[in-house]
């Protein structure tokens, strides 16, 4: 987007300017000011030799006198904008300096400023460069909106791209290497077995990334969609506890619902999200604390919001790293335990998604070493 | 999983019928048809009437939605899972609407695939029973 800087003093020579007044002398003592300044001019005696001039010259401002025999200044305004619209050059009214009426009526005819006669020069010159200036700048601001919309729609496309040309590929590769593990197409030697499990897990890494990017994109395009539905905190926590077991037990470390509330809460939130975000901080957990851990997760409510806490065994947030916690890329200083892979991005979707919600998500060390994380979003009423 | 029909699998992309026909392999079911395109897959479904239909959503010529719709006006009793890339509600909904079985995540991991696809069998075939010929 290379466009010119537009400043106070930007050179406006050339730009054109008609001049309506059906006072020849009037009309000669403005273009000569106008003139020198390197307008181009054009002069019309009357509002209706304005309107016959407007098309051809297309002037980028019009000066124009409000009392003219035929029709006035007012009507011509007005027929000026509702012809051409937005695209209709600024009109600066020209009246008897007496004529306070005139001045609110002409602003009400769609006039962006007026100038009396007698003219001083220096206010003419000042006042129409204003205004010149002051439409370059709108008409800057115009094409920077399409060339912007432009742009967000090429992001789209690249988008796109992303999801099904990069996804799709990458889950199959990711899909395959680990059928090979599991040896769905014949025993393979130590070696083979260490190079598929590689694929597998780089191809894993891969794919949780361009998932986490296209989060991010979406939720920044403002394309986060939330489909809310009456959810029990209970059943969702339930799930996710169940199946991350699995992950958790490749590092001799369990996951434990700590006994909570006996009535489960009802919440108002997107399912799908919800679970992403559940599913996130427990993983998270697995993640920073020692093999062989105990992560406890629990539910509460309140009055008016429930969510889930997650205790983990892990280093807990260093204060000095705190504010980067939930921010995008925001890697802090503890490492995955297990040489597990981080984007970086994980916390601050969750953040993402909970304030999308109207929740809250927060961590707080644990006096006896670890970190609680806790999220709340509102209940279902 | 105990499977004995047969399953038609469409998806434009090779890789994509690779993977989850060795899935499918994998998982015990032997009889895996393939097309790679909405009107191939009319055909081979009217030729060889499988028991169940894996379809993708986003394909060229006619894409997931078109062919459930063809499908089912051909066989109202055909059983269909979709398989999506991105999970689009709007899109799965016309499907559900359309008489789609579920709808399976083609980028989950294989174990959230078969459990899917074990799901929608147990719910569409009395358990245990090979599924009805088509007729």
């Amino acid at each position: 987007m290379d466009l010119p800087l537009i400043t106070p003093s930007t050179d406006l020579k050339g730009k054109r300017i008609l001049a309506v007044d059906d006072d020849r002398i009037n009309l000669r003592i403005i273009g000569g000011i106008l003139r020198h300044e390197g307008y181009e001019i054009s002069e019309a005696a009357s509002g209706e030799a304005a309107l016959d001039l407007y098309p051809t010259f297309r002037p980028n401002l019009v000066l124009l006198d409000v009392m003219m025999p035929g029709i006035d200044g007012f009507t011509t305004c007005r027929t000026l904008k509702k012809t051409y619209g937005d695209q209709c050059a600024p009109v600066i009214f020209v009246t008897a300096k007496s004529e306070a009426d005139d001045i609110v009526m002409g602003f009400d005819a769609g006039g962006v400023d007026y100038l009396t006669k007698p003219f001083r020069p220096k206010e003419v010159v000042a006042r129409i460069r204003t205004h010149l200036i002051n439409q370059l700048l709108a008409e800057q601001q115009k094409l920077l909106v399409s060339q912007l919309s432009k742009a967000n729609a090429d992001k789209d496309r690249f988008l796109g791209m992303c999801a099904h040309d990069l996804r799709n590929p990458l889950s199959s590769i990711r899909g395959l290497a680990e059928l090979m593990v599991e040896d769905a197409i014949g025993t393979m030697t130590e070696e083979q077995r260490d190079i598929v499990q590689t694929i597998h897990g780089a191809s894993q890494a891969m794919l949780q990334l361009v998932n986490e990017l296209l989060d991010v994109a979406t939720i920044e395009g403002g394309h986060m969609k939330l489909d809310r539905q009456p959810t029990s905190v209970r059943e969702i926590v339930e799930r996710s506890v169940y199946l991350s077991n699995m992950e958790a037990a490749k590092k001799e470390s369990r996951i434990e619902m700590v006994a909570g509330d006996a009535a489960p809460p009802i919440v108002d939130v997107d399912r799908n999200k919800m679970r992403q975000v559940v599913d996130n901080i427990i993983s998270n957990a697995i993640k920073y604390s020692p093999k062989g851990s105990v992560i406890q997760v629990s539910i509460h409510s309140n009055g008016t919001t429930a969510g889930f806490a997650v205790r983990d065994q892990g280093p807990g947030i260093p204060d000095t790293e705190r504010h980067l916690l939930f921010k995008d890329f925001g890697r802090l200083s503890a490492k995955p335990t297990a040489g597990e892979k981080s984007t970086g991005l994980g916390l601050a979707i969750c953040r993402k998604i909970i304030e999308a919600h109207r929740g809250s998500i927060g961590v707080e060390n644990l006096p006896g070493g670890g970190a609680e994380f806790s999220v709340n979003v509102p209940l279902f009423k | 999983m105990i499977f004995e029909g047969s399953i038609l699998l469409v998806d434009d992309e090779a890789h994509i019928r690779k993977f989850i026909s060795l899935l499918l392999r994998h998982l015990g079911v032997t009889r895996i048809l393939e097309a790679s395109n909405g009107s191939e897959a009319l055909a081979v479904y009217a030729r060889e009437h499988p028991d169940l239909v894996m379809l993708d959503v986003n394909m060229p010529v006619m894409d997931g939605i078109e062919t459930l719709r063809n499908l089912k006006q051909a066989d109202p009793s055909a059983v269909v899972v979709m398989l999506t890339s991105l999970a689009n509600r709007q899109t799965i909904d016309e499907a559900v609407a359309l008489g789609a079985a579920n709808y399976i995540r083609k980028d989950a991991p294989p174990e959230d695939i078969g459990r899917a696809l074990a799901e929608t069998i147990d719910a569409c075939f009395e358990s245990g029973d090979e599924p009805a010929p088509a007729p």
